[in-house]
């Protein structure tokens, strides 16, 4: 057989993409949370090395994908790592020198770094003013709240939820905490750029967003979208790490500084300043009647976006609209918020804000069920959505299958025959709406080319469309080609996010083929899903397209040492219909194994805004033996449309675990669920008091 | 300094830097299948075969290597079983760990021809996959002792 040129190392990453005559970068980073750059000393820096200093980006303006509030360098720092100069060098070891050589001087301010606390209005103000990008990824109505760190506020405002309470026989609440998480890529974020001699800019990045980045860049320098060309290599793991802007600016700057192309590759520990996970405080108060209807929710939630926006606004809105679960809930409330503080910025990751209220609100409902004395089962069973059931948004609901994953998922781990050590959750996520995909294929030897813009980050999507089109055209999907994405060659997509290009993609390539088998030599699609929220009541089309899934956990617990023991974590995922088996089946097990690290262990930790363990030492991530647990299931139905897989199978592990040690009494409010954070519930058990977030919030 | 050793089966020579690892010798020397990730030894996306031995590149000096042989999945026949085996698996899909994780299951079935699932995870505990490919390359290990046998 043919070796996997995966198995040879021979697939070229962007860390591997060269130009000719390339100097190499490195950044100068800010060692306080938040200042002013009083100075910046470069006369210890070797001769023939570039410094790029804020004066000379004063003419880029402020970008930011949802909202303009980053500068590409920081004249005032808004977290520790924020960078405030670069370098560039003929090596990168002399790169390095040089911005360590660097003597940045700060004159500290005020920080906040947490999000309750940044909320405030007697908070420090991390920026003064906030302007609502004109990038196509500001696409639904983005509200800051003047004069607080709040850039964005969301609300569904969906019945009377608080005659909904007067109605209901019980209410259980409580407060539920996520921390930052990093994506860990393991290929780093690596650029290299260049202007041309005729003036345009030509890069070379990771990125899952390449027309949101051309876009970026095109405004950041002036120039027209067509003179700005990003080409994407296949991704060595990206999980939202590569998203929207990152470092491409800078580089892009200093090749304008220096007329010379400029590559930089982030040090590892670069990478746990650069992104990461939304931190979330998530209130849930939930009501039902004593026969176990729900009538009532209301939800609050705190999505930490750190010293920038990024996608922050776009977060916090879709944890706000999966708090209602998948769930008939007459009056339903939720008020979602995104607010900076002075940590690194956090942007998208698999489940992209989901994972968060889903955690709180599964872990409700069994809070729920145990009041109501109901099994977490029954509970879920009687509530869930159905075909014509409206969502908390107002959108009619087709194509759920909740009540067969859920039972399949329940049945995996024998949940029926005892629920002791067993909890389930049940995961309903949106797909990027509105956003439309186009692509083009075209005759070329005795096969074809595929041109488009969705990148290649191991989800396989490559695979995924040659076989689709090989389908179509009945050929062997090895005579079909993929190459890179390459704006100049490529039609506009929206980005390769929230799961939606295999499905996306597909129908636009169902329109190409045919258009080609028509035409003989090319054929051209686009297809595009249309809704949006309004941002004041959430009324609307969430998602055209809902991925669904439940979880199911067995395990029990080392009472002496906290420690969990996984028996079993089964996911049950509803595929529509399965396009490339064995690259679903991975994309399930990978998220699923995401979702392990999510709930046993995963935090990025801080010291007053300083991330204390940027090293995969301190950091862990799953491991071979952490993933002997994991099995799943995908869902097909006949004539089903095709369901994205790439992030439906995280949300349910950290909520189907917390449920299972709920089972045994032991209660968990907080992510990871460490040992130490089990045996503080243990102990709780043994002296019941109510739940400390709770007694705050009532007084 | 000059080092002169055995790359992927060839007499080979490069000149190490002072302080210079062998990760980056090895990029230099064209061999990009080897990858830096953690840089302090704990994810395997650098391990390469030195000798008989696996090592993180990241934590070994080039000029280490002078007088011996190195392996990268490069040198590697197309019909190596466990070349073979992770293709046959499916077990990858970013592709980045996978070079690490094929050298280090080499060495791993060198030292235990007969090596179970359990043992084989707990091998690989210093191979770190994020795309959480590791049923699968758990069980390209067993298929790639079953191919290992049946070659001898």
């Amino acid at each position: 057989m043919r070796v996997d040129p995966r198995a040879r190392g021979a697939v070229r990453y962007s860390v591997d993409a060269d130009m000719p005559g390339q100097l190499h970068a490195a950044l100068v980073r800010s060692t306080v949370a938040h200042g002013v750059v009083r100075g910046i000393d470069v006369s210890g820096v070797a001769p023939g090395v570039t410094v790029l200093l804020p004066e000379d980006v004063a003419d880029l303006p402020l970008y930011g994908c949802q909202i303009a509030d980053q500068a590409v360098l920081a004249e005032r720092p808004r977290h520790a790592g924020d960078v405030v100069a670069a370098v560039a060098a003929p090596t990168p070891a002399a790169a390095r020198a040089a911005a360590r050589a660097v003597v940045v001087e700060v004159d500290e301010l005020p920080a906040v770094f947490d999000a309750l606390d940044a909320a405030r209005e007697e908070a420090p103000l991390l920026h003064e003013g906030l302007s609502v990008s004109d990038n196509d990824a500001a696409y639904f109505g983005i509200r800051p709240v003047a004069g607080t760190n709040i850039c964005h506020r969301f609300r569904i405002r969906h019945g009377d939820v608080e005659a909904g309470f007067a109605a209901a026989d019980v209410v259980v609440e409580g407060t539920f905490r996520t921390p930052a998480a990093a994506h860990v890529p393991m290929e780093p974020h690596a650029t290299v750029a260049r202007f041309t001699e005729d003036g345009r800019l030509e890069v070379v990045t990771g990125t899952q967003t390449p027309f949101n980045m051309r876009m970026e860049l095109a405004a950041m320098f002036g120039l027209d979208e067509e003179d700005v060309r990003i080409v994407v290599p296949p991704m060595g793991g990206s999980f939202g790490a590569k998203t929207f802007t990152r470092q491409e600016g800078i580089v892009a700057a200093l090749a304008r500084k220096t007329g010379r192309p400029v590559k930089l590759v982030l040090g590892r520990s670069e990478e746990f300043l650069t992104l990461n996970r939304h931190p979330s405080i998530v209130h849930v108060r939930l009501g039902a009647t004593r026969t176990g209807d729900l009538v009532a929710k209301a939800v609050t939630c705190w999505a930490d976006t750190g010293a920038y926006a990024d996608c922050g606004p776009g977060v916090a809105q879709k944890m706000g609209f999966a708090a209602p679960g998948p769930y008939r809930i007459p009056n339903c409330w939720v008020d979602a918020h995104a607010v900076y503080t002075n940590t690194p910025p956090n942007g998208a990751f698999r489940g992209y804000g989901a994972m968060q209220s889903i955690w709180a609100s599964e872990r409700t409902m069994d809070l729920l069920a145990a009041r109501l004395g109901t099994g977490p089962l029954e509970l879920r069973r009687r509530n869930l959505l159905r075909d014509g059931d409206a969502y908390a948004t107002g959108e009619a609901m087709h194509g759920t299958c909740f009540e067969e994953l859920l039972d399949r998922a329940a049945a995996a781990v024998g949940y029926e025959h005892d629920p002791a050590g067993k909890g389930l959750c049940l995961v309903m996520k949106g797909m990027q709406t509105p956003s439309r995909a186009s692509i083009a294929i075209e005759r070329e030897g005795d096969g074809y080319v595929i041109r488009c813009a969705t990148t290649e980050m191991g989800q396989g999507a490559r695979r995924s469309l040659a076989l689709l089109a090989a389908e179509r055209l009945g050929c062997r999907p090895e005579q079909i080609r993929v190459p890179d994405p390459d704006t100049d060659r490529v039609p506009y997509d929206t980005r390769t996010t929230s799961s939606r290009s295999t499905f996306m993609m597909a129908g636009a390539l169902a329109e190409a083929c045919e258009a080609l088998l028509e035409d003989g030599r090319r054929g051209h699609g686009t297809i595009v899903n249309d809704g949006g929220l309004d941002p004041d009541t959430g009324q609307g089309v969430a998602s055209t397209h809902w991925h669904q899934a439940a979880g199911a956990a067995h395990l029990e617990v080392d009472e002496e040492t906290g420690r969990v023991r996984l028996h079993r974590v089964h996911c049950a995922v509803y595929a529509g219909r399965v396009v490339n088996a064995p690259g679903a089946a991975l994309q399930n097990e990978g998220s699923m194994t995401m979702g392990l690290g999510t709930a046993l262990f995963e935090s990025v930790d801080f010291n007053e805004g300083q991330v204390t363990n940027a090293n995969l030492s301190d950091y862990n991530v799953p491991t071979a033996r952490d993933a002997a647990a994991l099995t799943h299931e995908l869902v097909e139905r006949e004539g089903a449309p095709i369901h994205g897989l790439g992030e439906t199978a995280l949300p349910p592990v950290p909520a189907a675990i917390g449920n299972a040690l709920a089972s045994l009494g032991i209660e968990l409010y907080d992510l990871p669920m460490t040992p130490e954070r089990v045996l503080e519930a243990i102990d709780r058990r043994a002296a019941p008091s109510p739940e400390p977030d709770l007694e705050a919030r009532r007084r | 300094m000059r080092v002169a050793f055995v790359l992927d089966g060839a007499p080979a020579e490069l000149e190490a830097g002072e302080g210079e690892m062998l990760v980056d010798a090895l990029r230099a020397a064209g061999r990009l299948s080897v990858r830096e990730t953690c840089g302090i030894g704990v994810c395997g996306a650098c391990a390469v075969i030195v000798d008989d031995e696996p090592v993180s590149a990241c934590l070994m000096l080039a000029a280490q290597v002078d007088g011996r042989s190195v392996t990268t999945v490069e040198g590697l026949p197309d019909d190596d079983p466990v070349l073979q085996a992770f293709t046959q698996a499916h077990a990858a899909q970013c592709g980045w760990c996978t070079p690490g994780m094929v050298l280090t299951v080499k060495a791993m079935l060198a030292d235990d021809p007969q090596i179970d699932r359990e043992r084989a995870a707990e091998g690989l505990g210093g191979n770190l996959c994020r795309c959480g490919s590791y049923s699968r390359i758990l069980d390209a290990v067993q298929l790639a002792a079953e191919l290992t046998l049946k070659e001898d």
